[in-house]
């Protein structure tokens, strides 16, 4: 235990080749225990992370001032999530006081192109059309699409329902004009219910939300005629 | 070959990227901690920190192919739970429910860390990492120290304490074990 231990240690310092990452991955991929490890080593990365100002380097001879790292290090964290706050709005950073290093990290965080993509999918993503819809599952409110699934065995509850259901499936419907970036029929579980996620022809995208399985779900997809 | 906080996850990352679920399950175990601390010092709640570390790494899994690896892998992520983590505030359905969304098309784990080892996050006891690193023997100290605090790879550890590699890593190992275990004993 302790040799692959020791690799899991080296694999977490990113000093294994190709090859021996492969058989960590393969040891610990059925091991909670050892996934555990990972984490531990994790924590205490954090652990130092956060207190590196205390720490004092064994290579560095300039003496580092000693304060309260946890107070500081709140306050550093705040604050550089208030810079990316202060940065889209415009404000003047100068007077945060912020850590020079945390200020860093966070411009070169907000300005690296990987960024500003995932910025700019930010706004309509997958996981926040998700919960969205999750959180709003309760609001039965009018379609603006009047979608007839009979053809495929499904009643609406009402006129102005989004819910259908055909025996013990029962789902509510969403079409929306969203560009999400899929091209293929995504699903979630929540809880004991299903959320699939499907890119319709015309670009919307279908959302169904309820006790059906995938088959169905496409079935469905495949069966919608937008009038 | 240097290593640095840019590139020491480059392999690992080239198989997520590659689909290699037990290569993200690596890193996500690896940073996850950096990520809810990160997220605990915005929001103060244990659990806004776990949802937000949940919805942080599906979102990593589902973008990971587009980090291109200009900036350090962890500043990636931040940027990502930031990202979440003002949404959080803005957006009031945020509030209404906290969810956890199991992603199935992609089975990947998110873990809930409810373990003592966790809850060190909240604890006085992570002030006191030093004091663990004190009570190390001194050679597993410096190359502990030389590794985590100074982000030495194992060669230029090797280099400056003029030890063989193998030794160098066996040191860091048996570093980190006696620090899990002095925090254990605390607890």
């Amino acid at each position: 235990m302790g040799n692959i231990e020791e690799k899991i240690s080296a694999l977490y310092d990113g000093e294994l080749n190709d090859q021996e990452i492969d058989e960590v991955l393969l040891m610990i991929e059925k091991d909670s225990n050892l996934q555990e490890k990972i984490s531990k080593y994790g924590l205490l990365t954090s652990a130092m992370k956060h207190q590196n100002k205390n720490i004092q380097s064994i290579t560095s001879k300039r003496k580092k001032p000693n304060f309260n790292f946890w107070l500081s290090n709140s306050i550093t964290a705040a604050a550089a999530v208030i810079i990316t706050f202060f940065s889209i709005n415009q404000f003047d950073l100068n007077r945060m006081g912020e850590d020079p290093s945390a200020k860093n990290q966070i411009n070169i965080a907000i300005n690296s192109k990987e960024a500003k993509d995932i910025a700019k999918r930010a706004e309509e993503n997958l996981v926040d059309h998700v919960m969205h819809i999750i959180n709003n599952s309760q609001n039965d409110s009018v379609t603006p699409y009047n979608i007839d699934l009979r053809n495929v065995g499904y009643t609406r509850l009402g006129p102005d329902s989004r819910t259908y259901n055909k025996g013990n499936k029962n789902f509510t419907l969403h079409i929306e004009n969203k560009n999400l970036g899929i091209n293929k029929l995504r699903n979630w579980r929540y809880k004991d219910k299903m959320i699939y996620v499907v890119p319709l022809q015309d670009g919307r995208v279908l959302t169904l939300y309820g006790n059906i399985d995938q088959n169905s779900a496409l079935e469905i997809a495949n069966s919608i005629k937008i009038k | 070959m240097k290593k640095n906080s840019t590139n020491e996850d480059s392999l690992l990352i080239k198989k997520a990227q590659a689909g290699n679920e037990g290569a993200f399950n690596f890193l996500m175990n690896k940073y996850y901690p950096r990520v809810y601390a990160s997220l605990y010092s915005f929001t103060k709640s244990k659990e806004d920190s776990e949802d937000l570390a949940q919805q942080t790494f599906i979102k990593v899994w589902q973008q990971i192919k587009s980090f291109r690896g200009e900036s350090a892998f962890f500043t990636w992520m931040y940027r990502i739970a930031i990202n979440l983590a003002k949404n959080h505030f803005v957006s009031s359905s945020y509030k209404k429910d906290k969810i956890n969304v199991s992603t199935s098309d992609f089975d990947i784990d998110i873990p809930s860390y409810t373990n003592p080892e966790q809850d060190l996050i909240h604890d006085e006891a992570l002030n006191n990492i030093k004091q663990y690193i004190d009570r190390l023997p001194e050679t597993l100290k410096t190359a502990f120290t030389l590794r985590e605090s100074d982000g030495k790879s194992y060669e230029e550890i090797s280099l400056i304490t003029d030890t063989p590699i193998g030794t160098v890593r066996s040191r860091i190992f048996r570093a980190r074990e006696n620090i899990l275990t002095y925090i254990s004993e605390d607890l």
